[in-house]
């Protein structure tokens, strides 16, 4: 036996020092270690072998196992090396013929996305930016959020690591799409009807259901005499669109501190309409977002005075909404680069 | 907050089915987590209305929205126990009087510690706590019903029974409850006797200190600390409780001196008898009076109400509303004192609209508009890129805002260069992309495996780096990534971005070792086989990054 594995090892570390290409080393490489294989049928052999030779055949044997996958991974690299020294000699060639035909796709969330960008369009809304990265005074504290406030519970906060340390100053990634709302405010004069859509970051453990980087949709609505009527508008509006004409919205009282009143915004259940399933918990509605009343405060500290004018704040989740109407179960997949899941929708 | 709902009954005449109720609380007050046929657990996270976390609070809510009748009355001041017989007043010393703005010990001797009734267990099981035994269930039984924390300790344990409430001394530890040892900071506010901290105020007792099996006589401390400064203290040390919670979200001398009282109650039916009674602080809750007026109560909600509708509802629900004038255009309004949560106009306009139900409010149409604003052009440039692209064949994808450790590796990235997360989720969150390409080449590989042949991909997303002058910064960027299977995708990548010429503003693509050698042009390249096959790859790709301005 002993000399059966010498022999093996000699002839394939002459065969793996031989070899030229890295198709060569994984044919060795599967001769050695895939099914059937050397070292599978050899140590099917063992329990033919006296208790007495096992004691030194085994530790050989191990041995010679660890110095060919050692002699395999080197040659590799040393292959692999060469292929690398011998890019140089190739050129920079950028001639080709047609681009070739492919179906493309645009990724689910964004489809969706541009859909409802449409939809408040129509009504005069348009797109502002704000910054991912952001003070802790822009995504909290002007928005009536102090630190240890309650509502930071909700929002665990990814900070910036940096030289800002002063409070005010401490930097993050949003947690929300409202870091817009202070912008929207004191850039503007009312009357206001602006949009933003984009990525926010919460510290949460991923699973199904939940992720640390989503995506938020929000308005803001400011004018004279802006009520709650209008905001169960503007949610039938969202919702009849997205999910049909039978949808309905219905408005329920909810705690946001930057605004007041506070509402959350339910939709009659798309899978029962209203009758109470699995998907809503038996309650015939899902929750779909969040809005309400701009807050005085927050209406103020963006230069309008609330005596005058009034204004909403609504927004939802976009992937929860795919998730919903296309019956997807696991969050993850949006940032998973998934092209199976992204080609099928 | 988990609501026994047997308590429940105990506390309100309840006017309609458990099943009306439980559809009825979301409509009018809060979201419900869980309902079983024992408890209903309310969605109090990131609530700031303290008033519902006690039994009390809740009972008087459910009262309002079923108009069912209550089956308790609030105590007269000349019924408290302290008050209809003199009593001594213990050693008691509040040095931080602002962190302690009222601080109660009450000495109760002649006790014995039991097994609590079976009465009392349920109640504590159904409201998500556990039974101790008869001493310790009574502080936790009445802070369910009143909010109130009440924290009990063993008299013996305390030297000269003489209590000093202090922030912490240089070096100082304490072992807490649950046997583990606690560094302190020294703005964390101790209960200690004249040697030793016995317990983190508001936050956890102390092991030493704690009631057991011999325990006759208790100093019983019911007091309101500092809610910010309880929560700092709270969050350093991951100790979250029942009663931390309550003293964040703010409390009331008033219902403080009922459970208080009640407390007593309890504990002299158990045989004790109160010897001391000490009470420092200002006795006064802030009465807070606001100005409802009808204007704004209409502007704000959209509906034309009745005088009577404007005035039962806040009522119903524990304010008192005087109008001056006939016309009862506006009402001086008197928040009840545990709703701590009501502090302005619009406070009382939400309490009208939920009673009112939001989901009876009418929609009135947003009327179509001409843009207000201009939009930002960046966006109209990357719908247009977008489209572009996905005429082109590619198929959109997106990634994670961060470089994964798999990444990291591969680019021997110098992370003093990228912007870093203070307290990441984990290594995999711990940087932001400096590009968007790494993570496409990584989808490439992903979907390699899982047996594409021909891959074209693209993200248009925010990438982050610092500044010269440290600052972090972030700008839109296009990255796409082309594996066709050929040697030299570069060249159809190539013809791919003549199509956006237009577009492209700056070269983000560096010459690197990250890239061939030799195929580098402008803001494209072929990726280094070496970076490749570290990433398990070992087809060509070429990559596209620019930025979108």
């Amino acid at each position: 036996m002993e000399e059966k594995l010498k022999k093996i090892q000699q002839d394939y570390l002459n065969r793996i020092g031989s070899s030229k290409t890295l198709k060569d080393l994984d044919e060795i490489f599967i001769g050695l270690f895939g099914k059937n294989g050397e070292v599978d049928t050899l140590s099917k052999q063992f329990k033919d072998i006296p208790k007495e030779e096992l004691k030194t055949v085994g530790p050989l044997f191990n041995q010679i196992k660890q110095k060919l996958e050692k002699g395999i991974r080197v040659k590799r690299e040393e292959l692999r090396e060469e292929i690398y020294q011998a890019l140089e000699n190739e050129t920079l060639d950028t001639r080709s013929g047609e681009i070739k035909k492919r179906t493309g796709h645009i990724h689910p969330v964004t489809q969706f996305e541009n859909e409802i960008i449409r939809l408040f369009n129509k009504l005069g809304f348009v797109r502002a930016d704000a910054p991912q990265i952001d003070t802790d005074y822009n995504n909290f504290e002007v928005l009536n959020i102090p630190e240890n406030h309650p509502a930071r519970d909700l929002q665990d906060t990814l900070y910036i690591s940096g030289k800002q340390q002063v409070t005010n100053d401490k930097l993050l990634l949003r947690t929300h799409t409202s870091n817009s709302q202070i912008r929207a405010l004191s850039q503007n004069k009312p009357p206001i009807r602006l949009m933003n859509i984009g990525r926010c970051f919460r510290y949460e453990n991923v699973d199904a259901r939940h992720e640390h980087t989503f995506e938020q949709f929000e308005i803001v609505y400011v004018d004279k005499r802006v009520s709650m009527t209008h905001l169960q508008f503007l949610s039938e509006y969202f919702l009849k669109s997205v999910f049909g004409k039978d949808t309905k919205a219905r408005l329920r009282p909810k705690y946001y501190p930057f605004v007041e009143p506070g509402t959350g915004v339910d939709s009659l259940c798309i899978f029962c309409k209203g009758k109470g399933c699995k998907v809503c918990g038996g309650i015939g509605w899902l929750e779909i977002g969040g809005a309400g009343m701009i807050h005085p405060q927050v209406l103020r500290n963006g230069g309008i005075d609330p005596d005058k004018y009034s204004g909403i704040a609504w927004g939802f989740g976009p992937e929860r909404m795919v998730m919903l109407k296309y019956g997807i179960k696991d969050i993850r997949l949006f940032n998973s680069g998934d092209l199976e899941f992204l080609q099928k929708l | 907050m988990k609501v026994s709902i047997s308590w429940l009954k105990e506390l309100v005449d309840l006017n309609c089915s458990l099943e009306e109720l439980v559809k009825l609380i979301p409509l009018r007050i809060i979201g419900i987590k869980e309902v079983t046929n024992r408890f209903m657990e309310l969605d109090m996270k990131g609530y700031n209305r303290a008033d519902l976390l006690s039994m009390r609070g809740i009972a008087y809510e459910v009262s309002a929205i079923t108009d069912s009748k209550m089956l308790f009355k609030e105590p007269q001041e000349a019924e408290f126990a302290w008050n209809k017989q003199d009593l001594p007043s213990g050693k008691v010393e509040v040095q931080n009087s602002n962190l302690a703005p009222f601080y109660t010990i009450t000495k109760i001797a002649g006790l014995k510690v039991q097994k609590s009734p079976e009465d009392w267990v349920r109640k504590l099981e159904e409201s998500g706590m556990r039974s101790v035994d008869n001493v310790t269930d009574i502080t936790n039984l009445i802070m369910l019903e009143y909010g109130q924390p009440l924290h009990a300790f063993d008299a013996r344990a305390v030297k000269d029974e003489h209590i000093v409430v202090r922030t912490t001394k240089a070096g100082e530890r304490i072992t807490t409850l649950d046997g583990k040892t606690r560094d302190l900071e020294k703005t964390d506010l101790l209960i200690a006797d004249p040697l030793n901290a016995l317990g983190i105020a508001g936050v956890m007792g102390g092991k030493d200190s704690e009631v057991n099996e011999t325990t006759t006589t208790i100093l019983l401390e019911a007091a309101i600390f500092d809610p910010v400064n309880i929560k700092k203290t709270t969050t350093r040390l991951s100790l979250p409780s029942e009663a931390s919670k309550r003293f964040q979200h703010g409390l009331t001398k008033k219902r403080l001196l009922q459970a208080l009282n009640a407390a007593i109650k309890m504990y002299e039916k158990l045989g004790g008898k109160v010897t001391a009674i000490t009470m420092m602080g200002d006795f006064e809750d802030e009465i807070r009076k606001i100005t409802l007026t009808r204007k704004k109560l209409e502007d704000l909600v959209g509906v034309k109400f009745e005088d009577k509708q404007v005035e039962e509802y806040p009522q119903k629900l524990g304010f008192t509303l005087a109008s001056p004038s006939q016309t009862r255009r506006a009402w001086a309004v008197t928040v009840p004192y545990w709703r701590l949560d009501v502090n302005i106009e619009e406070d009382v306009i939400e309490e009208v609209a939920r009673m009112y139900g939001y989901e009876k409010i009418p929609a009135e149409p947003v009327s179509e508009s001409a843009p207000l604003q201009k939009e930002d052009p960046i966006f109209q440039k990357i719908s247009d890129l977008r489209g572009k692209l996905v005429d082109l064949g590619l198929t959109e994808v997106q990634t994670y805002s961060f470089y994964s450790t798999a990444i990291l590796d591969t680019l021997s990235a110098n992370k003093e260069k990228l912007v870093k997360v203070a307290n990441p989720i984990s290594a995999e969150t711990e940087y932001l992309r400096e590009n968007l390409w790494p993570n496409l080449v990584e989808v490439v590989g992903k979907n390699i495996r899982k047996g594409y042949k021909d891959i074209g991909i693209f993200e248009i997303g925010k990438a982050f780096k610092i500044e010269p002058d440290g600052n972090p910064s972030e700008s839109y960027r296009l990255s796409i990534a082309l594996m066709n299977g050929t040697d030299n995708p570069l060249a159809k990548l190539y013809q791919i971005a003549q199509t956006l010429a237009s577009h492209s503003s700056s070269g983000n693509v560096v010459a690197s070792e990250l890239f061939h050698p030799k195929r580098q042009i402008g803001n494209l390249a072929e990726v280094h086989l070496r970076v490749l096959n570290k990433l398990g790859i070992e087809k060509r790709v070429a990559v596209l990054e620019m930025e979108i301005s």
